[in-house]
């Protein structure tokens, strides 16, 4: 089980990852969404905003998010941490996300594009 | 008479059957559409296995080569797993061979494609020889994958660049339910109408429109100005789409039988029965001269 820190650090090692990498910044400039992150196992609620291609987090969540992003602690965690991808949580039901399935499929390869090969 | 099978994960309003001559012998070449039920293609393939000469796995890819890299999409795997005993094939073999020749044969004998063309590639990763073969003879490519599979108006314009985003993210997107990647069943038949209208100005500026059918058909905004359409599966009824969205020309990479064109599934399914070699032993070559011996040559329609 991962704590809700660890899982808020490792928000921030993505959004640090990707607001450096210039091409995702390009791809996603139109791409505004609100994306919650909630664990099931401890009290751990973020929020991953993308506005005008720049990724910044804040600790809760906001109202109405396009994309809400579910799992236990220790998945958010090695998720951002990028020591996981997310497909297979996702196809085996550990990772839920909620939204627009365009949108689920860009999160996804978001995080591919980071911590990709 | 040899049979050859597509079972499609496409639209069963497209099945037919029609019987060809191909090389001196009868060939009976069928499809059976599941619109888009996974478990339905898996019981058709295991009922056809053994009984019938090669079985093309159509509506889905089961490998995609980026250069010397193979990647094999897991739903695709799990259908082709389903047959054992005779062989079946996604069309990505032939796929790399043909329609690398069917722009060369383009290039130097027709106006079609030259060098300088704004090309749209509407997806490449399905068909990466084609988006190499369109590169390496100098068109002006906008490869649209990332624009027409998830949204993001982001025009990959070189093979480098391609092949960057695709070695970074398909070993895991391959994973994913192949129907989030790809319009399956009922959804071949509608147009994504918010894409179409956000979409509209990649199609416009084009002069070639390169790629699935399926993904040109579903994204294809009215009022087209006689661009030339370069894809292989295509019916009477696509045929008919395509002239009332002001299409000039149609390039079908694949022969015509019965009014349509079959998709390469189809065609490499035929030629692997024609060969009779297992599928391990066939190779580039083997596709290349069969392809002489038969005359394949492109199909080349005007729509106006």
């Amino acid at each position: 089980m991962a704590t809700h820190l660890e899982i808020t650090e490792s928000l921030k090692v993505f959004q640090d990852n990707y607001n450096s990498n210039e091409r995702l910044k390009i791809m996603n400039r139109d791409w505004n969404r609100v994306v919650v992150i909630k664990a099931t196992d401890i009290e751990s609620l973020n929020t991953f905003i993308v506005q005008d291609g720049l990724v910044s987090i804040k600790e809760g969540a906001l109202e109405n998010p396009d994309l809400t992003v579910i799992s236990d602690s220790e998945t958010l965690a090695d998720m951002f941490y990028g020591d996981i991808t997310p497909t297979e949580p996702y196809n085996n039901g550990t990772l839920r996300i909620i939204g627009q399935e365009d949108d689920i499929i860009r999160l996804d390869f978001i995080s591919l594009m980071i911590w990709g090969e | 008479m040899k049979k050859v099978v597509s079972v499609s994960l496409g639209s069963s309003k497209r099945d037919h059957k029609v019987q060809v001559e191909l090389l001196g012998e009868r060939f009976e070449i069928s499809r059976v559409g599941t619109d888009g039920d996974f478990n339905r293609a898996l019981e058709v393939l295991r009922e056809l296995d053994g009984k019938v000469d090669a079985i093309g796995l159509g509506g889905i890819d089961v490998y995609l080569f980026v250069r010397q890299k193979r990647y094999a999409i897991h739903d695709g795997l799990k259908l082709m797993e389903a047959v054992k005993v005779t062989p079946v094939v996604d069309g990505s073999g032939l796929k790399n061979t043909l329609e690398r020749e069917v722009v060369r044969i383009l290039a130097e004998n027709t106006g079609l494609l030259k060098k300088g063309m704004k090309v749209l590639m509407v997806s490449s990763l399905d068909r990466f020889g084609m988006a190499e073969a369109l590169y390496d003879m100098g068109c002006d490519m906008t490869y649209g994958d990332l624009i027409f599979t998830m949204g993001m108006p982001y025009p990959v314009k070189t093979v480098a660049e391609l092949e960057d985003i695709a070695n970074r993210t398909l070993p895991e997107l391959v994973k994913m339910p192949f129907q989030m990647l790809y319009p399956t069943g009922k959804k071949q038949e509608s147009q994504d109408e918010v894409k179409v209208q956000k979409f509209a100005g990649y199609y416009y500026e084009a002069e070639v429109i390169a790629g699935d059918f399926h993904l040109i058909r579903r994204f294809m905004p009215a009022g087209m100005s006689g661009q030339t359409i370069l894809t292989n599966t295509t019916t009477r009824d696509d045929i008919e789409f395509l002239r009332e969205k002001g299409a000039g020309t149609l390039v079908t990479t694949t022969p015509e039988f019965e009014g349509r064109s079959f998709g390469t599934n189809v065609i490499e399914a035929a030629m692997v029965a024609i060969l009779g070699k297992t599928l391990e032993r066939i190779d580039a070559e083997d596709y290349l001269e069969l392809l002489r011996n038969l005359n394949f040559q492109p199909r080349i329609l005007r729509l106006t």
